[in-house]
């Protein structure tokens, strides 16, 4: 059992590590306890070493002892002797200096003090408080061996240990009791001298020792449950690995995960021992368990990770590569200049290299260095800074067929290296480091939906980050829990006639009050084309909601439900003059986005206030199809012709009093509002008369289950921080697809089914499809699908859930794990509030779907 | 505003008095005979005025009053400027000229107007109260006796912490201090380890309200307003001297239109800094000194100064953007866009290793051909000098040559463009790097802080 220097450096905290070392005797295990120095110890032994002044080596000494006396005073036991002699010899040692020793075995030796002290501390505490403890000295049991690339200095400050089981030991430590404890991060080299593990130490010692034993096992306690699938402060909603082999994870751990160094499993290989990191904290969670067996289940991805600070070396000549020696010449440079190569990618006339951030890259010229060396032989291009993105998991080539929806979301990116690895463990790819936080939680979420990364199996993959350490109170529940309440309705609504959209009004309501609680949004306008039912609108009226619109006819249709004291926007996109020309002798407000409105036409709004949307040069969202910002989407004006619109509007005396973006639907994260908001205010300062900035809506609806929410509070405090930063704007949002996705279900009914390949692809038919609810199709959005008349039934099979319309195309859902049907069982397809009937169509002349509203 | 005033077309713009207590200063102005506007500027933890420093803090105060105005007259730019205590005498008055018509120089530029002969403030035709009609002749005001102590504005840009850094490195005594609150500035002052003091100025709500109704708009010599706070509260709290950190390329005019000078930072610049020192050692206190610490010096040699100190590098940011919002990405304090960040990472370029200031930005500017556009107006190929506080052309070619000689630049796309396409067209012997880390004699830094120069060796 190991802990690190945290976990040692208070009273509360020995209590604790005595009551888990008491829980493993109480299982019969023998136990063997290593300990690092007490927190911020090591770093005061440095400083020590590195201080020149003897007087002042001797006052350090003195402060690290007081450490070591104060902890003592709180356990209210006596110096022990074992830690006494300790004390004396780091005096001694303070007071000499390093002439005696020599430089570096001299700090080696001081360094070592510090894992010497807290185990002396410790055995005296455990064996105080009822567990008798012997003390082992970590040097009399490691040997660090000499390697051929070490100089003196890694020699003894990065020692390895060659770590064989030594039943020896094993039998010597037998005869002296049940409880131990011992120094992580020291050895013992072959002239005697006390030598350091140098990073990761500690574990490494841990690991040692549990090969040498052969342990049972290694426990490693720490802060935290064990491994995730992704970085949780990137990825809130990675989940815990419960279950590893040895590969995966030290490729986990050389990838990212900072829990454990890499270093630490390869020991344990060989003799098969397990390792299982525990959260000291959390003892009850289950943590992650590193061992050698691959269990029976189908591959899956087991994490994503991204290393930052990546700069790539690109050399490119052509054909001489195949010169002899040629590529040792060129790896030569760098080992020269002390800059050492982690990732290679080949081309017939291109070496691309890539090196991880060191402190010998960041602030010394050995970079500039050798990009001029190798520029003697070779065309040379540092790129940087650079992220690599991998992601690990047994048998990825099996994988690939899966990924697609995660590599296509690559083809949009810089991609400047593709790394796949032939132990069959990673593959990664090397991007801009500017789009990696982004990225990261998006491509997590890609590939649960991808079904690549299966946690859906429950013995690999335990709770998630947020769930286990998560701040912010739990979510609410999505707004689909009506379903079930109005379950015994629907049926009955089903069974009288199908297809028919439900709309239930109280969850539209609850949507809307949900959003006006965020307290710095002004005006909320809702986004009317997402569904026009009057029942809606009027709902949302009562709620004080203003109306976008983007056509005569959805202005239309909302004037002749809401009262005239509703604001109205009418957002139209190249739409013919005559549309604007009506709606300005409406009262709604009008919006512009590109220069021809007033070029072409620019007296028709004389003396007219607009608002003018804005291309910020962008676009977000789930779809290719539903992202509206950048120069592939025809909305907006782009930002380089702000300055030519603002001309034209002075010119024709029109005062822009609102700016506008909107980026894409289907947006889950909360910081997106607030840099559309700071930049739309930043455009806004140099414009006068703007008095208010609309941020558009795209709030996300999350489709799958257990895919997390928006988080509304989260939003609040964003939207709150950009007001405060501009005080001087209204902030106004058009949600739309939020208010209503959820309140809104399409139920149909089976009408056959078919097997194909042996009965290996099944299709269930309803009775609509596509014509019906064209999202599936267009965007390739995901609907849940219940057999609502068997609801309570086990899904067994897997379904094509298809609808009766002469297109290929025409799926609601492949892939869904329900009961087995019978025709006639009414189907209910979710999340059908938003753009479900108004983007229906007569497609075959098929009946169209009948709306109903429940209060 | 209760009448429906037409901020274009007024007439007249008032100064109509100032006052102070307990901390918080009330500037208050009218166009014609709209409504006030109030100005609050607010001192935290406002000592009482010192005795015998109530003569000092009044001409401060007076001079704040008349600095600041210069926000609201801009709204309407009318013909005649009225101050109601009466006319001022020349020195103050020829100040004040200056100010707004230099100030207001690229405000007027890009409005399409010309302020030429239209900005007079009242002078009185008899000599001034305090002396003669003389002009710069040395101090009249009696010295304070000012603590030796300085205050140093943190802009949350590299400059003022290399002015800050200058001053510890001869352990003088300094104070960070910053009107308004950006939280930029705010992760800056605090990574300076120097005590701290945030002013705040409240514009006149009225303003936005005259924004609304089409008044004029743009850029502000919001310098020379920030100078003025500071006077107050030096002699508030106790300072004998204020160290802005402008460098000497804040001199140089921008551009020329329809044959005026137009400086974009004009109040950074030289002429301002020698009118401000001037009239403050006259109407204030002799002993009270206004400089800037880095005027002898060129951005490259500042920016090479900057280069040393790294437990900046993940606060600071130039950017103009993103400036009022403040995040742990770089993308957060860097918009990458504008011509700040285009210069800051050129003349930084030189004197970083590629990484680390790859690092910075979390982005690399000169590898982006989307940029081109930026950098050549920056190099003054095919453009005139972008409207920012950024250094001479000249420099920041000199920059790029010498990222163009470096084998880990040249083959970044907008490097190698430079290369291909205006390095022949330029003189090298006019593209080295050394002339301009040399420092020049122009400045007026204060004896006691001459040694900090040597920060820059």
């Amino acid at each position: 059992m190991k802990f690190g220097g945290t976990s040692v450096a208070t009273l509360p905290r020995w209590q604790n590590i005595r009551e888990l070392v008491a829980s493993r005797r109480a299982e019969g295990a023998r136990v063997l306890v290593v300990v690092s120095a007490l927190t911020g110890i090591t770093d005061a032994l440095k400083q020590l070493c590195a201080q020149e002044d003897k007087g002042k080596r001797i006052e350090a000494a003195k402060a690290i002892a007081q450490r070591h006396y104060e902890l003592l005073d709180h356990m209210q036991l006596a110096v022990p002797d074992t830690l006494a002699a300790r004390l004396s010899e780091l005096a001694k040692l303070a007071d000499e200096g390093p002439a005696l020793l020599g430089e570096l075995a001299w700090s080696a030796l001081v360094q070592a003090h510090g894992e010497l002290m807290s185990s002396a501390l410790g055995s005296a505490f455990l064996s105080h408080s009822g567990l008798p403890t012997q003390w082992v000295d970590a040097r009399d049991c490691l040997a660090a061996i000499a390697l051929p690339n070490q100089n003196e200095r890694t020699k003894l400050l990065s020692a390895m240990v060659e770590a064989k089981p030594d039943p020896a030991l094993n039998a010597r430590l037998a005869a002296q009791g049940e409880v131990f404890i011992t120094q992580g991060f020291i050895a013992r080299e072959s002239q005697g001298r006390t030598v350091l593990l140098g990073r990761g130490g500690s574990d490494t010692s841990a690991s040692y020792f549990g090969a040498l034993l052969k342990a049972q096992r290694v426990e490693i306690w720490t802060d935290v449950a064990g491994m995730f699938t992704a970085n949780p402060r990137q990825v809130p909603s990675a989940r815990l690995l419960q279950r590893l082999d040895y590969e995966e994870a030290q490729e986990i751990a050389s990838t990212g995960a900072k829990v454990l160094h890499p270093r630490c499993l390869s020991p344990l290989r060989e003799p098969r021992v397990p390792l299982l990191i525990k959260d000291t904290n959390r003892p009850e969670l289950e943590g992650t368990l590193i061992g050698p067996e691959v269990r029976e289940h189908a591959p899956s991805v087991k994490a994503i990770s991204a290393r930052k600070g990546i700069t790539l070396v690109s050399m490119e000549s052509v054909g001489i590569w195949q010169q002899v020696g040629f590529l040792a010449d060129v790896f030569a440079q760098f080992k020269q200049h002390g800059l050492s190569v982690d990732m290679i990618g080949s081309a017939e006339t291109n070496v691309t290299v890539s090196l991880d951030p060191t402190e010998n890259l960041l602030d010394s010229d050995a970079l500039a260095a050798l990009a001029s060396d190798l520029a003697k032989v070779c065309r040379v291009k540092v790129i940087a800074p650079c992220a690599a993105i991998t992601l690990v998991g047994r048998g990825m080539r099996s994988m690939l067929h899966t990924l697609s929806g995660v590599l296509a979301e690559f083809g949009q990116l810089r991609v400047h290296m593709i790394s796949q690895s032939s132990n069959n463990l990673n593959l990664t790819f090397v991007v801009d480091e500017n789009v990696v936080d982004e990225l990261l939680p998006h491509l997590h979420e890609l590939l649960i939906t991808a079904g690549a990364l299966r946690t859906d199996d429950s013995a690999l993959f335990g709770p998630s980050w947020q769930a286990l350490y998560g701040t912010g109170e739990v979510l609410p529940p999505a707004a689909s829990g009506w379903r079930e309440e109005r379950r015994a309705d629907l049926l009955k609504l089903g069974a009288e006639a199908t297809p028919r959209y439900v709309y239930h009004l109280p969850t539209v309501r609850q949507q809307a009050r949900e959003l006006k609680s965020l307290a710095a949004v002004d005006r909320l306008h809702y986004a009317v084309k997402a569904n026009t039912h009057p029942a809606i609108l009027k709902a949302l009226a009562e709620e004080g909601f203003g109306f976008e619109c983007v056509s005569p006819g959805e202005l239309k249709a909302v004037m002749a439900v809401v009262p005239e004291s509703a604001p109205l926007l009418f957002t139209p996109n190249f739409a013919p003059k005559e549309d604007y020309a009506w709606a300005l002798g409406t009262r709604a407000t009008l919006s512009l986005d590109s220069l021809y409105q007033l070029e072409q036409w620019g007296e028709l709004f004389r003396g007219k206030e607009v608002v003018l949307r804005l291309d910020l040069g962008r676009g977000l969202g789930h779809h290719e199809k539903v992202r509206t910002g950048g120069s592939g989407s025809k909305f907006g004006l782009p930002v380089e012709q702000l300055d030519a619109f603002l001309r034209l509007a002075d010119t024709h005396g029109v005062t822009v009093r609102g700016l506008h973006a909107h980026l894409g639907s289907g947006i889950l994260d909360d910081g997106h509002w607030g840099e559309v908001y700071s930049q739309l205010a930043s455009l806004a300062e140099r414009i006068g008369s703007v008095t208010f900035l609309d941020i558009g809506g795209g709030l996300g609806v999350p489709s799958h289950p257990g895919e997390a929410r928006l988080d509304i509070a989260a939003l609040d405090k964003v939207l709150r921080e950009v007001k405060a930063a501009y005080p001087h704007y209204k902030l106004w949002m058009e949600p739309g697809r939020y208010l209503v996705a959820d309140a809104g279900v399409l139920l149909t009914r089976v009408t056959q089914t078919k097997g194909k390949g042996n009965g290996q692809i099944r299709y269930l038919g309803v009775d609509t499809g596509m014509n019906s609810l064209i999202r599936p199709a267009l965007y390739e959005a995901w609907h849940e699908i219940v057999n609502l008349t068997r609801l309570d039934e086990p899904a067994t099979a897997l379904f094509q859930v298809v609808g009766p319309i002469c297109e290929s195309g025409d799926v609601l859902g492949t892939d869904r794990r329900l009961p087995e049907p019978q025709e006639g069982d009414v189907v209910l397809v979710a999340q059908a509030g938003a753009y479900g009937k108004v983007m229906s169509s007569p497609y075959n002349l098929r009946d169209e779907a009948e709306e109903i509203i429940l209060d | 505003m209760t009448t429906h005033i037409q901020p274009r077309l007024t007439q007249v713009f008032r100064f109509v008095r100032c006052s102070y207590a307990d901390g918080v200063a009330e500037l208050v102005y009218g166009f014609d005979h709209g409504e006030e506007l109030v100005e609050r500027v607010r001192f935290p933890n406002a000592p009482a005025i010192p005795a015998g420093h109530q003569a000092a803090f009044e001409q401060a105060l007076k001079l704040l009053h008349l600095i600041a105005g210069v926000s609201y007259y801009k709204a309407g730019v009318p013909p005649r400027i009225e101050v109601v205590d009466g006319p001022l005498d020349a020195t103050t008055a020829d100040l004040l000229d200056a100010l707004y018509l230099h100030g207001l120089a690229e405000f007027a530029y890009r409005n399409g107007l010309d302020l030429r002969g239209r900005i007079a403030f009242p002078r009185s035709s008899s000599p001034s109260p305090l002396r003669g009609d003389g002009r710069g002749e040395g101090p009249i005001s009696p010295k304070l006796n000012l603590p030796a102590r300085t205050l140093v504005p943190i802009g949350g840009g590299k400059d003022s912490l290399v002015a800050v850094e200058a001053i510890k490195s001869i352990s003088g005594e300094a104070t960070a201090v910053w009107v308004g609150n950006s939280p930029l500035i705010a992760a800056c002052a605090e990574r300076t380890g120097l005590p701290m003091l945030n002013i705040q100025r409240e514009l006149a709500p009225g303003l936005f309200e005259l924004n609304r109704l089409g008044a004029w708009n743009g850029h502000i010599p919001v310098t020379a307003v920030n100078s003025a706070i500071l006077a107050v509260a030096a002699i508030l709290y106790g300072y004998d001297s204020i160290a802005f950190a402008n460098e000497r390329s804040a001199s140089a005019a921008t551009l020329e239109y329809e044959g005026q000078q137009v400086n974009h930072q004009w109040s950074k610049g030289y002429t301002f800094e020698q009118l401000l020192g001037d009239w403050l050692h006259e109407h204030v206190a002799a002993d009270l000194n206004y400089c800037s610490l880095l005027r002898p010096y060129s951005e490259l040699a500042v920016t090479r100064a900057f280069a040393r100190l790294t437990p900046y590098f993940d606060v600071f940011s130039s950017c103009n953007r993103n400036f009022k919002l403040l995040g742990p990405k770089p993308a957060d304090r860097w918009c990458g866009q504008c011509p700040k960040c285009h210069f800051v990472f050129l003349a930084l370029a030189p004197f970083l290793a590629k990484p680390r200031l790859l690092s910075i930005f979390g982005r690399n500017l000169l590898d982006d051909e989307n940029l081109a556009p930026g950098f050549d107006a920056l190099l003054e190929y095919q453009d005139h000098k972008p409207f920012e506080c950024v250094g001479e052309g000249a420099a920041a070619r000199a920059a790029m040559y010498a990222l163009s000689q470096r084998s880990e630049w040249q083959e970044d796309t907008l490097v190698a463009r430079f290369r291909s396409e205006i390095l022949p067209q330029l003189d090298v012997n006019e593209l080295a790097l050394e002339p301009w880390l040399l420092p020049s004699g122009e400045q007026r830094i204060p004896k006691r802080l001459q040694p900090a120069l040597a920060f820059f060796a």
